[in-house]
Formats: structure tokens, C-alpha cells, sequence
């Protein structure tokens, strides 16, 4: 539109635009800004009807009661570290995974692809049983091998970098191709920097489904200072009466670094592709 | 801090040996050497760090380098390179339990299913008694809810990576006798010639199959009525008591109901939780057994009798305190009904008296929290009576003699009724023996906690048949997961209480069948 | 598997086959060669897959042809078929599909459109707007299982919070966890607020992929933002949402834990998914081989249900 906008269509399209923001978040935000206040409330605050919103004070006796009950350090650790670890194993092998769909052309893609892609559809129960057998046959159990290595691959992430990397013109390859370029190097020097967005989705994806498994790590786990901070939660649930506030207490504490990556990550989502383009 | 190092030697290490992806990635990197293998190498590392952590690529890149070579021979050679050293490599160190301060002491391993309060108090125990003496080490650890507990140790039974000591649930009974993978506790009894005089008599028969003892009975439990004292002096009734049968319920309970101006009910006078525990209690308290076979306890049970008279009486009741609007469902599990009673949005309700610190506490000072005995109907209040619920513990079979002989003086220590007293205080459970109610602690305890004793009480008041005894079927909680939702089609009016019933008895029936033709 | 990758395999074989046809043999052991490396780039995935999925998934096909264990140590009896055949033809393994099916049809569109309103929102470039960003995706960062015990409060029918807002709006309040209808939209709304975060952070992550160049050159066009939200951002989106659709749905055929907690596939089975019905098969009836067969009976269904999305809906998505 050549005509400039007026100054109060533009304040009043903020003003929706605005509005709508802070709707929809705290809508979105609401269960977890519930869980937050119950954190601090005692066990009878919870109970009363009408319900509270806000807790009396900001009463700390259940962030207590967790960091006395449980080695929440250690379990955030672990979590870290297996979590990081996926995550890396998984950008590395679906990267080339997916290059090799999307780029590269050979006999069977379509097979190994649909192959691939099967690996999403098999119920849980089908592989917790057999590989919990492998991982101990293997002497894996109590060991950050087993908690890593069965998920360093990603059939959903191979799936995403393909769906990216396929809006990459062909021609781009050919042409780098054409120029000596080496095929992993256009790979790695090409297709990968374009790709940020993507490969960020991924990382974050990798990263929270490991941080967030339960029944594997308590399987293939026996030793206290091996668990991770999923399985101290379900610690905190398991009683009798569910004690809500150290619960949620023990929710907050794992969230917290997972917020983390998401603000740091959230940037690395927006700049990507729009850093190469021309801004208007 | 000192705990960092040698975690993260151990997991490049470890990872090393683990990162097929990598070792491939150096295969690739390899095979397009014509490219100029330095220039992509060091591409590699780069382009890592930028997707991933930007802001320190010195690291990731030290990282992937000291993976590359270790991993190109795992990539060649299989993984089992990588484990042995790994398994080697398990250290102790770092641990939050305690270490044995004996290195040569026989290590017990106890394997539970309760986290929270109750966890802790577990391992409590644990440390008390690795504390009392230096010949046994025992490691208690913690496996998720019962139903993980139970499922890790079914798929530990293969390659035998089995605990010492497995705390299983009450209806767990009939299929760890099944696993043959248990020590019977009645042998190791009558060898040392423990005095089992003072328990429970309820819990030894419960636990007991042939008169023989099977799991050692730790934590037990007895349903009670939890009801609101305010809201009973609102509605002139008596505080102090409560209703006794399924009639006086529906009696009680028009007074306890509260309605709007619009006729919307404010306050219900009642909600049972729909848990198949209760259905059970109410078979026993009329005095039927659930399953043939007296109740699966003769010889396992190849029916049940769950449609019978005493079955569709229950239902007909239960449906009839919503009909008549004095009762509200809330659904599965309790605690959409304890949250419900602690918010004083119902008079009366059902629970374990394990959940009574929980409920007293979730309270507060809204209100007095009164027990009562489970309600039962007129007919029969003098037979039958309650089971016991809970879980005990078993001594595994396949392990050496001395690992066995350990576990067993632990379980004896765990019995001892200074340990039950401190148990029972400290949860709610009621001890497994009658001396630990001589202990100041549990007579302290009563006095601040009157409610407490209502469960014994019940208890004791209970006649010991083959009906409360309680029933035993392998696929137990199959069988719950049945009556469940033979409980809802009845509520919800989708099946009158007897269709309901027969639908769920032939489910019943037919996962018997099931699990005998496959354990002979 | 063809069909599995639509369009793309289409123009693949075509290309293959007139290599074939005109050039000379040393162009052919080229082209094996080209074979060779791709799989190479496949290897590290195809490893870790072949241990950790498809053996346990042969292993459990195995295990579908034999009766039940409940110990896991000894050898059952071969049945050959009949398990399939007792789950095919078994009421409640049809009802579990089609509340599968319905439970998917709940959750899948309602996810991928409220999450695409939020990814639209979040795209305006405005002050502040990485913090709306950071709260959209937050649900990811938590777990199905603790969010199902915030939810577990919410929807508690007498002192929960959504009936009191519905009370306090003169409404009746739902019976989220005992009416069979609500129970089912009770789960669903859970996955739904489980899944936005991640829809989210995908569908905004192809929003700004889309090159400004092309919103700018329709904008002097004169197009307006209806248009140009139809000609311009819908097509480009089209690979992202089609990942997202094809992910979402199998998310939602394998949802579990919303379940466990909420209602243990409650009341009258009106939430017992497939998936929920085969946990409870494996883990507590003892019945692995019936497991087995009925989890080999919903990856097929699966494998289908996602075959046909390729071949219909790929075929029209627009990649460079």
C-alpha cells in the first residue's frame, strides 16, 4: 500500500494485536500459573472452595520439603546431561538422515523413507520390554549408555530437517555440486546454516522429550544417584493423599531449566532464515 | 563440586563407546576424503556449535573431536566394547544413601513401591537399620507406584536382575506364589523359630495361602468413613456419630444435602470414590466371598461370584445414593474425593487410613475430621466385616543362601514393634503388631490423632472367614480395572447393576481361564 | 512403500529410470555409487533404529504368535493367528479404535489451528514479542504427566476451578471426569494444551521461513492480507503444516499418559484408547501375546492411516 497508515489505525491494530497477546497467553499460561501458586500454598489452602488463585504468602516449606526429600540437584544433572547428550546425537544423525532424503537422490529413498517413518507408529509397549532385555544383556543398566544411546535417533526429526530442507532449491545443490563442492560439505556449509529454524525445533524437541520420559529411566535405572528429575516427580505424586503443593513444587523445579532453553532458544528460532533476508 | 569430574570422564567415556551416529559421521567424513578431509572436518565442528550452543563452540567441538576416534570403533566392532568398560566403570561414590561402612558387608537390596512421605520413611528404616549394625547393608530403592514396581521386577525375572526384598501390593499375592521366584516367609519362620503370636490375626490370613505365610505383611491398611464434623452439627446431627449402615446413610444424608434457591445442590452429603477396593470391602462385610474356591484360597480360583445377590445388592445401593441425589460421583482414584471432602463440598466419604495424615492435613482448620467404620448394610452387620489392604514384602528365592539369610533378618527387624510403631506414626499404616499399640510413641500418637485407633478397632471387630479373609486371583488388578467399569455402566445407567455385574463376571471369568491355562 | 513418500518418490523413479536407459554403465556404477554414499549418510539412524525399534518390533510379532506367559520365562504354545482374530473381532478392541479415531479427529484440528492463530499472533513484529513467543511454547517444557495433575485439579467436578468460573458465569458446571462425553474432551483439551508448544514453535518457525521478498512484492500488488494470507503464507506453509498434521496424528494415536492420570480409560471405557487398552494388556493381564498381536493390529492402522495422508495431501503441498 503506498497510501502511509494513519496514526490511530496503526495504534489501534496494536491495541488488538496486544490485547490478543495477552489474552491468549494467559489463557495458555493459566494451568501452569495455577501449579505455581499451589507450589507455595500450604495443604489446607488448596482445599478451601472457592478456590484461591493467589497463595497467602510466598511460603517456601514445599520447595523445602522437595530439595530435603530428594537429591533434585543431581536429578537435574542427570537429566541435563542425558537430555544434551540426545539432543546432539539426534541433530547429527537426523541432519544427515535428512539430507540424504531430501537432497540426495538414490534407489529405495522412498522405501527407507517410509521405513523411517514406520519407527513413529510403533506403540511403546511394543519396545519397552525388549530393549530393557538388550540394555541388560548388555550390562547397560545404571549407565548413561542406556539412557542415551536408544534415542540418539529420530525418525520425527529426520522427518522435520526433510520437510525444511526440501524448501531449499534443488538447483542451489546442483549448482554447489557443479562448483567441486563436496557432498557433505554442501551439507554442512549450505543446507545446515539455511536450516537454523529447523534445527532448533529439533533441538528443543530432542531436548524435552528426553528430559520429560519417566518409564525407561526407571526401568533401566536402580541406583539413586543414576534417576533423573522425572522420576523424583513421580516421587512426589506417589502417596496415598497426593501432597499438591510439593507435587507442584517438584514441577516448578523442572520446568525451570527447560524455560530456560526455551527463552534462549527462541531466538535462535526467529533469527535463522529472516537474518538472511532483507528486511523491509 | 568434587562429584563433577569424574561424571563427566566417565560419561565421555561411556559416550564415546555409545555414539553410533558419531562413529558413522567419521566413516562419512572419511569416505568424502576427495573433498579435502581437513577443510570438512573442521567444518563439522563449526556448524555443531552453531546449531546448537552458539555460544560456546570451543567446547562442542573439543567434544565431538575426543568422540570421533572411540566411537569409529564402536561403529566397526558392535556395541560391546563400550558396556564392558562402562559396567566396570559404575562407581558408588556420590550417592545421597548413605555407603556401607562395612566394604564387606552383605548388600540387601529392597526394591518399594510408595514415594512421598511414605518413601521417606522407607528409607529411613533403610539407614536406621545400615546405622544399628555393620553386617548387612540394605539399599532401599524406590521403583515408581506398586503397578512399576511390580512390572520392572516381571521384566527384571527373565535375565534375573532381581531385588533381595520386593514390596508387592495385597492382590500381588497369588502371582508371586505363581512366579515361583519367592521365598516362602513360612520356611524361614519356622527355621529360626520366629514368633509370629503377636501379629495381626487379619493379616496373617490374608497373607497366607495353605496356612503357609507367603510375603511378610509391612504396610496394611483398612478402609474407614472419613466424615465432616462441622457440617454434621449444621445439620443437627450428632458429631460424634457417625452412621453405621448403607440405610442410615440415605437416612443421614437427606439432612446433609444443601441445595441453592435455584434447587442446585450445594453440598452433597456423600461421594465414593469408584474404586473396585470398596466393591471387595463390601462383598466381606456381608459376609460372600468374590471368587469359588474359598475365595481362590483353597485352589485357585476358577470363577467368581461378583453378579450374586450380595454383588447387586452393592450396586443397587451405591447407584441408589446418587439416585436419590445424597451422593455425588467424582470418579476413579480418591483423590478427586479427598480434595472434594477437604474442600468441605461433601459430608462423608470413603478412604484408607493411610490417607489420613494426608486428609487431616489437607483439612487444616476448616474443620474436625471424624472415622467412622465403613458403612455396611443392616442385614449383616454382625458377620463378615473388613480385609485388609496394603502390600507386604517378599524374600526372593534365586539369590546366594547368605544374601537370603540377610534379607530375612532384616525382615524380622522390620517387623519388630518399636519399627512398626515408628511406621505407623510416621504414615498412618497400623502396625502388623499388636505390642507396638504398648509403645508411648503410637499412645502419644492416638491421643493427638483419636482417629487413628477407628481402623484397628474395625479391624479386630472383623470375623475371620474365608470371605474376609480376603479374595486371591492371579489377574487381580485385571479384575479391579473390570469392576471399575461395571461400577460406571451401573452409575452412569448405561446397564442396570446386575447387567452390569454379569458383563464384568464373564470378563472375570474369562481372565481366570486365561492365567490358569497359562501358569500350569 | 511407495506411497509412503508420494510425489517425491514419483519424480525419483522417473529420473532413475531414464539414467538407466540413456547412459553408458560407468554413468550406472555412478549411480551406485550415489546409492552407496546416501545410505552411508542413513547408517547412523538405521543402526540405532534396527536395535532399539525394529528388533523389539519383530520381536513382538514373534511374541503375537504364541500364547501368553505371564512370568516371561518359558515357552507358550503356538497360536499362529488367532490372537489377530480374537482382536478383530472383540467389541472392545473396535470400540477402542473408534474412540482412538474420535479422540484424534478432537485433537488434531483444534490443536494445528489454535496453534497456527498463535504462531500468525506471534509473527507480528512487535515490542515484547519474544516474551508472548517463550509463553506460547512453554507447555512443550512440561511433561503430559505433571500437567495432567494441574489438570487433575482443574477439572475436579465439585471444587475444581473450571466449574467455578462456570458457576460464577451462571453456567452449570461439567462433570469433566465422570460423563463418558465430557471425559473424552477432558483428555482431549489436556493434549491439545500439551501440544500447542510445540505446534507452535514449528508453525512459527515456518512462518519465518518464508522469504519477506514475496509478502513485500504482493503488498505492491495491491493484494490484501485475506489474500495475501491465502496466496502467499498458506502455500508456503503448506510442508510445515503437513509435517505437523502427520505428526500430530500420530501423537494422538499413541497418547497414554493423559489417560493414566485423568481416568484410567473412565468412565465405561469412554476414554480406553488403543493404546491404553494395550498397556493394560501387556503390563497387567499378563497378556503379552495378545498385547503383541493387537499393537501389530494399530501400526498397521497407523502405517495406512499416514500412507494415505502422503499420497492425498503431499501430492498438493508446494516445496521449492
Amino acid at each position: 500500500m503506498s497510501e502511509p497508515q494513519t496514526f490511530g489505525r496503526r495504534a489501534f491494530q496494536l491495541t488488538i494485536i496486544y490485547a490478543l497477546l495477552i489474552a491468549t497467553a494467559l489463557f495458555l499460561l493459566f494451568p501452569l500459573l495455577y501449579g505455581l501458586a499451589i507450589s507455595f500454598m500450604t495443604a489446607d489452602e488448596i482445599t478451601v472452595y472457592p478456590p484461591k488463585f493467589l497463595p497467602n504468602g510466598l511460603n517456601l516449606t514445599s520447595y523445602q520439603t522437595v530439595l530435603s526429600r530428594l537429591p533434585i540437584p543431581r536429578y537435574l544433572f542427570n537429566s541435563l546431561l542425558i537430555a544434551t547428550a540426545v539432543m546432539l546425537g539426534q541433530l547429527v544423525t537426523a541432519s544427515l538422515a535428512a539430507y540424504a532424503f531430501a537432497i540426495r537422490r538414490f534407489r529405495g529413498r522412498g522405501l527407507i523413507f517410509g521405513l523411517f517413518l514406520s519407527t513413529l507408529m510403533i506403540p511403546w509397549e511394543v519396545t519397552l520390554i525388549p530393549n530393557f532385555q538388550t540394555v541388560q544383556a548388555w550390562g547397560w543398566t545404571d549407565n548413561y549408555l542406556s539412557l542415551i544411546a536408544p534415542f540418539v535417533a529420530t525418525a520425527f526429526g529426520t522427518f522435520m530437517l526433510r520437510q525444511f530442507f526440501l524448501t531449499i532449491p534443488q538447483e542451489l545443490h546442483d549448482a554447489a555440486i557443479i562448483d567441486g563442492c563436496g557432498s557433505l560439505r554442501y551439507l554442512i556449509q549450505i543446507v545446515l546454516p539455511l536450516s537454523r529454524p529447523a534445527l532448533g525445533t529439533l533441538a528443543i524437541y530432542g531436548f524435552l522429550q528426553t528430559w520429560n520420559q519417566f518409564l525407561w529411566p526407571l526401568l533401566v535405572t536402580n541406583q539413586k544417584e543414576m534417576r533423573t528429575i522425572q522420576i523424583g516427580l513421580n516421587y512426589l505424586l506417589n502417596e496415598e493423599t497426593i501432597s499438591f503443593n510439593n507435587t507442584m513444587a517438584g514441577v516448578i523445579l523442572a520446568i525451570i531449566p527447560t524455560v530456560l532453553l526455551l527463552i534462549l532458544g527462541q531466538r535462535q528460532l526467529v533469527r535463522g532464515l529472516t537474518a538472511g533476508a532483507v528486511k523491509g | 563440586m568434587n562429584q563433577r569430574t569424574p561424571i563427566t570422564r566417565r560419561f565421555l567415556l561411556k559416550a564415546g563407546g555409545a555414539a553410533l551416529g558419531t562413529g558413522a559421521l567419521a566413516a562419512l567424513l572419511s569416505a568424502c576424503g576427495a573433498a579435502g578431509t581437513a577443510t570438512t572436518a573442521s567444518g563439522a565442528g563449526g556448524s555443531g556449535a552453531a546449531t546448537t550452543t552458539p555460544t560456546r563452540p570451543a567446547g562442542t567441538t573439543t567434544a565431538g573431536g575426543s568422540m570421533a576416534p572411540a566411537a569409529s570403533g564402536a561403529a566397526g566392532g558392535g556395541a560391546a566394547p563400550g558396556s564392558t568398560a562402562a559396567a566396570q566403570g559404575t562407581p558408588v561414590g556420590v550417592s545421597n544413601l548413605k555407603p556401607p561402612k562395612n566394604p564387606n558387608a552383605i548388600k540387601v537390596s529392597w526394591w518399594f513401591g510408595l514415594g512421598g512421605v511414605l518413601g521417606k520413611a522407607i528409607e529411613t528404616m533403610a539407614e536406621q537399620y545400615n546405622d544399628s549394625q555393620s553386617e548387612i547393608y540394605v539399599e532401599a530403592i524406590y521403583q515408581g507406584n506398586y503397578d512399576d514396581t511390580l512390572n520392572k521386577y516381571k521384566a527384571g525375572l527373565p535375565g534375573k536382575q532381581t531385588p533381595n526384598l520386593l514390596q508387592v501390593y495385597d492382590v500381588g499375592l497369588r502371582f508371586m506364589l505363581d512366579s515361583k521366584s519367592v521365598e516362602p516367609m513360612q520356611g524361614l519362620i519356622d527355621a529360626s523359630k520366629f514368633d509370629m503370636s503377636n501379629f495381626e490375626p487379619a493379616l496373617l490370613n490374608y497373607y497366607s495361602i495353605d496356612k503357609k505365610l507367603v510375603g511378610m505383611p509391612f504396610n496394611s491398611s483398612t478402609p474407614l468413613l472419613y466424615y465432616n464434623k462441622k457440617l454434621f452439627s449444621e445439620a443437627g446431627l450428632d458429631p460424634n456419630t457417625p452412621p453405621k449402615t448403607w440405610e442410615d446413610a440415605l437416612t443421614v444424608g437427606e439432612k446433609l444435602l444443601k441445595k441453592d434457591a435455584a434447587g442446585k445442590v450445594s453440598q452433597y452429603a456423600m461421594a465414593i470414590p469408584i474404586d473396585s477396593w470398596y466393591f471387595e470391602q463390601w462383598m466381606n462385610a456381608q459376609n460372600a466371598v468374590l471368587l469359588d474356591n474359598e475365595n481362590g484360597r483353597a485352589n485357585r480360583a476358577t470363577k467368581t461370584s461378583l453378579n450374586g445377590e450380595s454383588g447387586v445388592k452393592i450396586l443397587e445401593w451405591w447407584k441408589s445414593t446418587i439416585d436419590k441425589g445424597v451422593g455425588t460421583n467424582l470418579g476413579r482414584g480418591t483423590s478427586e474425593t479427598q480434595k472434594a471432602f477437604a474442600a468441605g463440598q461433601i459430608a462423608m466419604t470413603f478412604d484408607s487410613t493411610a490417607s489420613m495424615r494426608g486428609i487431616v492435613n489437607g483439612v487444616g482448620d476448616k474443620f474436625e475430621v471424624g472415622t467412622g467404620y465403613l458403612l455396611r448394610p443392616a442385614a449383616t452387620l454382625d458377620q463378615g466385616g473388613v480385609t485388609i489392604g496394603g502390600a507386604s514384602v517378599y524374600i526372593m528365592k534365586d539369590k546366594a543362601d547368605r544374601e537370603k539369610e540377610a534379607t530375612w533378618k532384616f525382615v524380622q527387624w522390620l517387623v519388630q514393634p518399636e519399627q512398626q510403631a515408628a511406621w505407623h506414626v510416621a504414615t498412618g499404616y497400623y502396625p502388623v503388631r499388636k505390642e507396638s499399640y504398648n509403645l508411648p510413641v503410637v499412645q502419644d500418637n492416638a491421643k493427638k490423632y483419636p482417629q487413628f485407633t477407628t481402623a484397628i478397632e474395625q479391624l479386630r471387630a472383623s470375623k475371620q472367614t474365608p470371605a474376609t479373609a480376603g479374595a486371591v486371583m492371579g489377574p487381580f488388578t485385571q479384575a479391579r480395572a473390570i469392576i471399575n467399569t461395571a461400577v460406571e455402566e451401573a452409575l452412569l445407567g448405561k446397564a442396570t447393576p446386575k447387567a452390569a455385574l454379569d458383563k464384568a463376571t464373564s470378563e472375570i471369568n474369562q481372565a481366570l481361564d486365561l492365567y490358569n491355562a497359562s501358569v500350569r | 512403500m511407495r506411497l509412503a513418500n508420494g510425489e517425491s518418490l514419483v519424480r525419483e523413479q522417473g529420473a532413475t529410470k531414464t539414467a538407466d536407459r540413456t547412459h553408458t554403465s560407468s554413468a550406472r556404477a555412478r549411480a551406485r555409487r550415489e546409492t552407496g554414499i546416501s545410505l552411508l549418510y542413513l547408517v547412523p539412524s538405521l543402526i540405532v533404529f534396527g536395535v532399539f525399534v525394529f528388533y523389539p518390533l519383530f520381536k513382538s510379532i514373534y511374541l503375537s504368535l504364541f500364547a501368553s506367559d505371564p512370568f516371561g520365562l518359558g515357552s507358550t504354545p503356538f497360536v499362529g493367528l488367532r490372537q489377530y482374530q480374537i482382536a478383530l473381532r472383540s467389541q472392545s478392541y473396535r470400540d477402542g479404535l473408534g474412540i482412538t479415531l474420535l479422540y484424534t479427529l478432537y485433537t488434531v484440528p483444534l490443536g494445528i489451528l489454535i496453534a497456527l492463530g498463535l504462531a500468525i499472533l506471534a509473527n507480528f513484529r512487535v515490542r515484547g514479542i519474544g516474551f508472548f513467543r517463550t509463553t506460547y511454547a512453554l507447555p512443550i517444557g512440561v511433561s503430559v504427566g505433571a500437567a495432567s495433575i494441574v489438570f487433575l485439579l482443574l477439572y475436579n467436578s465439585r471444587a475444581g476451578v473450571i466449574n467455578y468460573f462456570l458457576n460464577t458465569l451462571g453456567l452449570p458446571g461439567i462433570e469433566w471426569l465422570t460423563e463418558p462425553r465430557a471425559a473424552l474432551w477432558a483428555v482431549a483439551i489436556l493434549s491439545i494444551w500439551a501440544g500447542i508448544g510445540f505446534n507452535f514453535i514449528v508453525l512459527l518457525s515456518g512462518l519465518q521461513g518464508i522469504p519477506e521478498d514475496l509478502y513485500e512484492s504482493a503488498r505492491i500488488d495491491g493484494a490484501s492480507n485475506v489474500r495475501i494470507f491465502r496466496s502467499v503464507t498458506l502455500p508456503m506453509l503448506m510442508p510445515t503444516l503437513f509435517f505437523v498434521l502427520i505428526v500430530s496424528t500420530i501423537n494422538a494415536f499413541q497418547s497414554f499418559a493423559q489417560i493414566h492420570i485423568l481416568t484410567k480409560g473412565g468412565p465405561a471405557n469412554a476414554t480406553n484408547v488403543v493404546v491404553y487398552s494395550i498397556y493394560r494388556e501387556a503390563f497387567f493381564n499378563f497378556q503379552t501375546g495378545y498385547a503383541s498381536a493387537q499393537a501389530v493390529i494399530l501400526f498397521v492402522i497407523i502405517l495406512i492411516l499416514t500412507a494415505i495422508q502422503f499420497l492425498v495431501i503431499e501430492r498438493r503441498v508446494h516445496y521449492a
